[in-house]
């Protein structure tokens, strides 16, 4: 089947098997491999890419889901200013560990920005429970994303 | 504690740096290894669905290894791969690969074993309660100094309980094996702790068939926590063997639900604790132990799990007069192996738990009884090694202090009278001791080498792992202090067996421990010996032939011994110390326990970059609550857990508020980090639902389903 969508702000089309995992295409056809598999039942959230600006979980979408829809993925998403800001802040506070799941994390996180933003730790952690992280205990990442907040509300005043 | 940038932070989190998944090869093909879904039984049959062209596959059984089947391990007793017996659920059958990923999914699904089953043992306490299911070799610490039992002594006996505890690491084990026909050299890659130990398992299993075999770790290893310590060996020879019969290069990926199933998990426990105290004094004059552990189907590892477990059993506590027995258990379940922490957890949560039923018993503030009895300097552990320091008693202190221990503890049994949920405030206590057990680490005889380019970069190299404990840069960061050079220009190597020394095995907090402080020592020596100041002006200057090459090994103390048999001597030569306190709300509709705020003081000695340490402790503080709160291995009815959908990880919705200190800090030596943040917590969380609810629990995970079951059982 002919699939067509834009990701990461190119029109892309595919012939493939509608019912692949969305993942898999992103990661095999396009070589995308900052989309990571952590789980492969939506529970995990390394795997988190934005289907028209909503965050989803690729690993549980199929090929056929992507069609007519836009895509970005963390690699489009780590070179928006907002991206920018964020990857500067989790470096900042050495949040990083084995870093398999900060794609997802950036990806949630560039979401949370960019449509709340609020410097508020509760919002924050609510809206980060969808992404799951076994190193760091999730502190450092809530600093970085507060941090990011207050950055942002900064910049725009 | 300068904390110096992760190196690896930046492409980390813009996608570009490569796990193992996201290596590809055009001719590469993908492996899988198919397991045994029963428990305990004899193959009768293997059928392959008919509608797939079976010349497409390579399949290899344990009658296609070349060399032997066996992993090798401290204990090598279990195989590759299974002839015909199967032992565990999980336990390998065959390798299988085809060139389409789907293709081999859709097969291998497809394919059907016969098995005449046999009764199985699978329950934790079944197996471990049973003495007929021991197995392998007893470890006896016999610190008995036969005194008179005095008649006003007062017994106190409990047996503890703890379940498997998965890793969770958030990269699936994977690995990639390329054979060279025309070299007969097989080249290995994959998401790893100890390269020499896959080393040696594809060694062993393609035996004199291949010329030279060579062990890298991808750029990235997603998490390991002692996951990754012996498993990858498995994956490894496998791959390698399924390369080495196809000629092509395979890649083996394990999908989340076949790594739970089949990897290694904690081993679960049941102590027996026996005390004897001293109502005068408040002094607990006679302790006995019996510690069990539940290893799985085969030994492999454990029988170094159980040394660790039965040197840490006694808890932090200076008791004169002990007798701890140590065992491992057979069941038909899959290998435990390792988990950080390695023994200690569940060693801790059984005395720690004690210590707050001999308290009740005697009806003392767990405070006040904890500080009669913690040990102090001079005084002995059961393994006769003297306390250097009184650096517990400082972290035991420091928390309560911090926490307010003794006002909230007051406060809230007047709070608990007056309400249906309840509050409550718990203590426990833990050490580490750094690098391996007894004589380990002169058997391991770590070698590091450092070189000077002439473009003034430093290498190191070191066999050391970088899987997120931030391992790399602290290694770099060592040297470029020591050797007064740019951090950016002082990098550490990937690890590959052919350019790497055997430094040893990412395990055991002993990567800065022991081959930091060897990094430190050649790092001087190569100071002293070049007598510069600005390396790259001395670079310029000189007239030398590029690279300099330095080289050391680790030296043993030749006051450290420690006799293998009697379990006397020094059992550790440093030990990190740590104490913490945690406060809970327990939900009493739900039956859930909410951890509102943890305080952890801890003693690691000298803490080279405070951010990579305190995220250190952060993470391990979250692994222990989810092991007192949540993680629980086994689904009643439906047998072991397939994925992250039913075993319940602490998500950024569960986390308390983290009060981290570190003392001690201007230490010479950078104590062991990596495991103690997951050993001693999760009894406080235990001792403080204690205290809530006056229910003595003696098994963990604390779930709303456990704690239902114990409350309902002590209302009867």
């Amino acid at each position: 089947m002919k699939i067509s969508f834009k990701l990461n702000n190119k029109n892309v089309s595919i012939n493939t098997d509608p019912m692949r995992r969305l993942i898999d295409v992103i990661r095999e056809d396009f070589s995308l491999t900052g989309t990571k598999e952590g789980c492969g039942e939506g529970e995990c959230g390394a795997c988190t890419i934005l289907m028209n600006e909503k965050p989803v979980t690729s690993c549980i979408l199929n090929a056929v889901h992507a069609d007519g829809n836009e895509i970005l993925t963390v690699e489009a998403i780590a070179e928006t200013p907002e991206g920018k800001l964020l990857i500067d802040c989790f470096d900042e506070t050495n949040a990083v560990q084995c870093g398999f799941c900060f794609p997802g994390f950036l990806v949630s996180s560039y979401s949370y920005l960019k449509n709340d933003g609020e410097a508020n730790l509760d919002k924050i952690k609510e809206n980060l429970s969808g992404n799951i992280c076994r190193c760091t205990g999730y502190q450092k990442i809530f600093e970085s994303v507060f941090m990011a907040c207050n950055k942002c509300d900064s910049n725009t005043e | 504690m300068n904390s110096v940038r992760k190196f690896d932070a930046r492409p980390k989190l813009n996608g570009s740096w490569k796990f193992i998944d996201d290596y590809s090869d055009k001719d590469m093909i993908y492996g899988y290894l198919y397991y045994a879904k029963v428990h305990h039984g004899v193959i009768k049959k293997i059928s392959f669905p008919l509608e797939f062209d079976l010349t497409e596959f390579t399949i290899v059984y344990a009658k296609d290894i070349p060399g032997k089947n066996i992993v090798p391990e401290p204990e090598p007793d279990q195989p590759f791969m299974t002839t015909r017996e199967i032992t565990h659920f999980g336990q390998i059958i065959m390798g299988i690969a085809h060139p389409n990923k789907e293709t081999l999914r859709n097969f291998v699904n497809q394919i059907k074993v016969d098995y005449d089953e046999l009764p199985a043992l699978t329950d934790i306490k079944e197996t471990l309660e049973n003495e007929k299911n021991a197995f392998g070799k007893e470890i006896i610490i016999d610190h008995r100094r036969n005194f008179n039992n005095s008649k006003s002594w007062i017994k106190t006996h409990s047996v503890y309980y703890t379940s498997h505890q998965e890793q969770a690491y958030l990269e699936p084990q994977g690995m990639i094996a390329i054979y060279d026909a025309e070299k007969k050299t097989m080249f290995v890659k994959g998401t790893m702790q100890c390269p020499f130990f896959v080393k040696d398992a594809v060694v062993q299993i393609l035996g004199n068939s291949v010329r030279e075999v060579i062990v890298e770790t991808s750029e990235g290893i997603g998490g390991a926590f002692g996951g990754k310590e012996d498993f990858p060996n498995i994956i490894a020879g496998i791959t390698a063997l399924l390369s080495y019969k196809s000629g092509k290069p395979v890649k083996t990926i394990l999908d989340r639900s076949d790594d739970i199933q089949i990897t290694t998990k904690r081993h679960p426990s049941r102590v027996e604790i026996e005390t004897l105290t001293d109502p005068k004094t408040q002094k607990i004059r006679s302790l006995k132990i019996d510690y069990r552990l539940d290893a799985g189907a085969f030994q492999t590892l454990s029988p170094v799990v159980l040394a660790r477990g039965v040197l840490h059993a006694s808890g932090s506590y200076a008791i004169e007069d002990s007798y701890i027995q140590g065992r491992l258990f057979r069941s038909n379940t899959p290998t435990n192996g390792a988990f950080r922490g390695f023994g200690a957890p569940q060693a801790f949560f059984a005395i720690d738990s004690h210590i707050e039923k001999i308290a009740a018993e005697l009806n003392l503030n767990p405070y006040d009884f904890r500080k009669k009895n913690i040990f102090r300097i001079g005084d002995e552990l059961p393994s006769s090694q003297k306390i250097p320091e009184n650096h517990l008693l400082d972290c035991f202190e420091k928390t309560i202090q911090k926490s307010d221990y003794q006002t909230k503890y007051r406060e809230f049994i007047e709070y608990n009278k007056n309400n249906k949920d309840k509050k409550g405030i718990g203590i426990s206590l833990g050490y580490h001791g750094g690098g391996y057990t007894g004589n380990g680490e002169k058997i391991l005889n770590s070698e590091i080498k450092i070189t000077i380019e002439e473009n003034a970069e430093v290498k190191i190299f070191v066999a050391n792992t970088e899987m997120g404990q931030g391992a790399h840069t602290t290694l770099a960061q060592i040297v470029s202090e020591t050797l007064d050079h740019p951090l950016e220009r002082t990098i550490v190597q990937l690890p590959n067996t052919s350019k790497t020394p055997n430094s040893g095995p990412t395990v055991a907090s002993r990567t800065i421990y022991i081959v930091g402080h060897l990094l430190r020592k050649l790092s001087l020596k190569i100071k002293k010996e070049l007598n510069f100041e600005n390396l790259e002006k001395y670079i310029k200057k000189k007239s030398i032939k590029f690279p300099l090459e330095y080289r050391m090994n680790f030296v043993p103390d030749p006051s450290v011994f420690f006799n293998e048999d009697t379990f006397q001597g020094i059992g550790y030569k440093d030990y990190s110390w740590a104490a913490c306190v945690s406060e809970i709300y327990f939900h009493a509709d739900s039956y859930q326990i909410e951890v509102k705020k943890i305080w952890t003081v801890l003693d690691i000695g000298k803490v080279i970059n405070l951010q990579i340490a305190e995220g250190q402790v952060q993470g391990g503080l979250i692994q222990a609550v989810g092991y007192a709160t949540s993680e629980f291995f086994y689904k009643k009815g439906f047998g072991r857990l397939e994925g992250f959908t039913d075993y319940v990880l602490p998500t950024s919705l569960d986390i308390p508020e983290m009060d981290i200190e570190f003392i001690h800090t201007n230490s010479e030596i950078a104590k062991g980090l990596g495991e103690i943040p997951m050993d001693y917590p999760a009894p406080s969380i235990r001792n403080a639902f204690y205290q809530a609810t006056g229910i003595f629990i003696n098994e963990i995970p604390l779930t709303p389903e456990i704690i239902f079951k114990h409350i309902r059982e002590q209302k009867k």
